[in-house]
């Protein structure tokens, strides 16, 4: 079943650019990913996802109804935003009580128990919590009603490493038990743990939608190359080399190969090396990659 | 109901505040009414002496101004003007309140429809007004019969008390109907203040310009006149009637522009 729905989805306002057409379709159990820089319209999309817009054109579900038209489809449905805001007289406890209360369950014991993972003071007021507290209240107030549906606006801002890595275990804990996770950011390295699938949205267009796997494997190689001699850019040259460019040291060059790995390695046995890596690029280099090429290409 | 008593709770500070305040100013008043009474010759010969559109505009009445009623009458026109005030700032703050405070990330996301929203919102400003009205009326209705000396209209009295609750209402719809409009409203006070002390000194000229009924419909603190309300013993129902439909009308818009409207983040 696809728990995420958006079909051609668009949302423009006013001069500023929103969001054209976006089609995607996030299935019961993965971890999506989805990615793009600031101002790439991430948040854009999830707004209107969650009934907190309306769709210029095109349509949005989750669990194949809209957010606008039936509300209480969002019981299942936790959400932390990228910016947190309370109501600051409120006590953290009250604040979560009152949450809670929309949900038709006592979820008292989950709160307890999501409060101690979190390392999160119920007693405090909200007024007074710095900004990496709140993001924490908002972590526990997404996930107390033990939500099937997950989505997270750039999650992990504001929290230390420490908390970060307890956030996304709890993730992977809620994901196990069933729920679908759906987060948007613009660091890959998180995204890269945990997804089984990402999008990459820029300027507000749906780029490229890939399985994690598929992203990693089929796609580049980084090459390190240091030579006794300097290398000569043409000797490189081939089909499916891009970003060629010197590396640290005289004789050093840097690029990224994407073909057949035997033609390479044929050129490269020409040249008198001193030293050679070849590695798996993190999701930021093909993500950059990526982007560049698209620049190019518009 | 979980929401209703969210919204309840943070209104609770404000209505304290604004019911002891309009307490405070008629009691003062009231408190002076046993040395008016006995002097009243004196204290309308005072009040002839003034001109009578100002009169008008202040909503003295020489006839009545000496009972209880009538001498209440003058003070109730502020009071009106404090309730319209708290009214409308209560409208145009409580719909708009997830935008400025930013917390309509948190609210809108819930499983509840924007409506079920407006309803719990309205729902609770409108028990706020109540409540400030029934402590109002139980503490000058304790005042007056401590200084009237020869009796009144407990009916009348309550007549006109009554009208503060319809003003309320008024400036109520009119100032949620105008927050849906604002994507985020930070100045909520100098919208209030600005609306309802437009309409009281466009009242106060139309007042003094008297016998123009019609020009009475384009200030809603012209709709429940207390002398008449004394005279007659009763409302104006034209005027009732027009009160309800702005209040229907605004309420109507308010529905409409929160459900429809984009909520933008940060």
């Amino acid at each position: 079943m696809n728990v995420i729905e958006m079909n051609r989805l668009t949302k423009h306002y006013g001069k500023s650019r929103g969001i054209a057409d976006i089609n995607l379709t996030v299935e019961e159990g993965e971890i999506f990913g989805f990615i793009g820089p600031n101002g790439a319209g991430k948040s854009t999309a999830i707004r209107t996802l969650l009934g907190l817009m309306r769709p210029t054109g095109g349509s949005a579900t989750i669990f194949g109804q809209s957010c606008l038209e039936h509300p209480d489809i969002r019981r299942e449905l936790g959400y932390l935003p990228s910016e947190v805001f309370y109501y600051d007289h409120m006590r953290v406890r009250e604040l979560l009580n009152y949450s809670a209360g929309f949900y038709k369950k006592d979820c008292a014991r989950r709160i307890r128990e999501l409060a101690d993972i979190m390392d999160l003071d119920l007693n405090k007021k909200i007024d007074d919590l710095s900004f990496g507290n709140k993001k924490k209240v908002g972590i526990v107030q997404g996930l107390l009603h033990e939500p099937k549906l997950i989505i997270l606006d750039e999650p992990t801002s504001g929290l230390d490493p420490l908390m970060q890595q307890r956030f996304f275990d709890l993730l992977a804990e809620e994901n196990r038990k069933g729920a679908t996770v759906f987060f948007s950011s613009h660091i890959l390295s998180e995204v890269q743990k945990m997804c089984s699938r990402v999008a990459f949205i820029k300027e507000g267009e749906l780029i490229k939608l890939e399985k994690m796997s598929d992203l990693q494997a089929d796609s580049y190689k980084r090459f390190t190359l240091e030579a006794a001699s300097a290398i000569r850019a043409e000797d490189l040259q081939i089909e499916g080399v891009s970003k060629l460019e010197n590396g640290q040291g005289a004789n050093s060059v840097t690029f990224m190969f994407k073909g057949d790995i035997n033609d390479m390695l044929r050129r490269i046995s020409g040249i008198e090396l001193r030293n050679i890596s070849i590695e798996e690029p993190d999701l930021e280099e093909i993500f950059l990659h990526y982007y560049a090429k698209e620049d190019r290409a518009g | 109901m979980n929401m209703y008593g969210h919204e309840l709770k943070s209104l609770r500070k404000s209505a304290l505040i604004w019911t002891c305040s309009m307490i405070a100013l008629a009691s003062l008043f009231l408190a002076v009414y046993p040395g008016m009474a006995s002097d009243a010759a004196g204290f309308k010969q005072l009040l002839s002496g003034y001109p009578e559109p100002v009169r008008e505009m202040l909503g003295i009445d020489l006839d009545t101004v000496a009972s209880l009623l009538g001498f209440y009458s003058m003070v109730f026109a502020f009071v009106t003007l404090c309730g319209a005030i708290q009214g409308m700032n209560l409208g145009v703050s409580i719909l708009s309140k997830e935008s400025r405070e930013r917390t309509a990330d948190f609210l809108l996301v819930k499983p509840v429809s924007r409506s079920s929203i407006v309803t719990a919102k309205l729902a609770a400003a409108c028990t706020a007004l109540v409540a400030t009205d029934l402590v109002f009326f139980a503490a000058v209705s304790v005042v007056a019969s401590a200084v009237a000396a020869g009796g009144y209209s407990g009916k009348t009295f309550l007549l006109i008390n009554l009208t503060l609750l319809f003003i309320q209402l008024i400036f109520l719809a009119l100032g949620l109907a105008v927050s849906v409009f604002f994507a985020r409203l930070k100045n909520v006070l100098s919208i209030s203040l600005g609306t309802v002390f437009g309409f009281y000194v466009l009242g106060a000229l139309l007042a003094s310009d008297a016998g123009d009924e019609a020009a009475r419909y384009l200030s809603p603190f012209k709709y429940f006149d207390s002398f008449r309300i004394i005279r007659d013993a009763g409302y104006e129902w034209s005027y009732m009637l027009a009160g309800i439909l702005i209040v229907a009308a605004g309420i109507a818009v308010s529905y409409g522009g929160y459900i429809r409207k984009d909520i933008h983040a940060g």
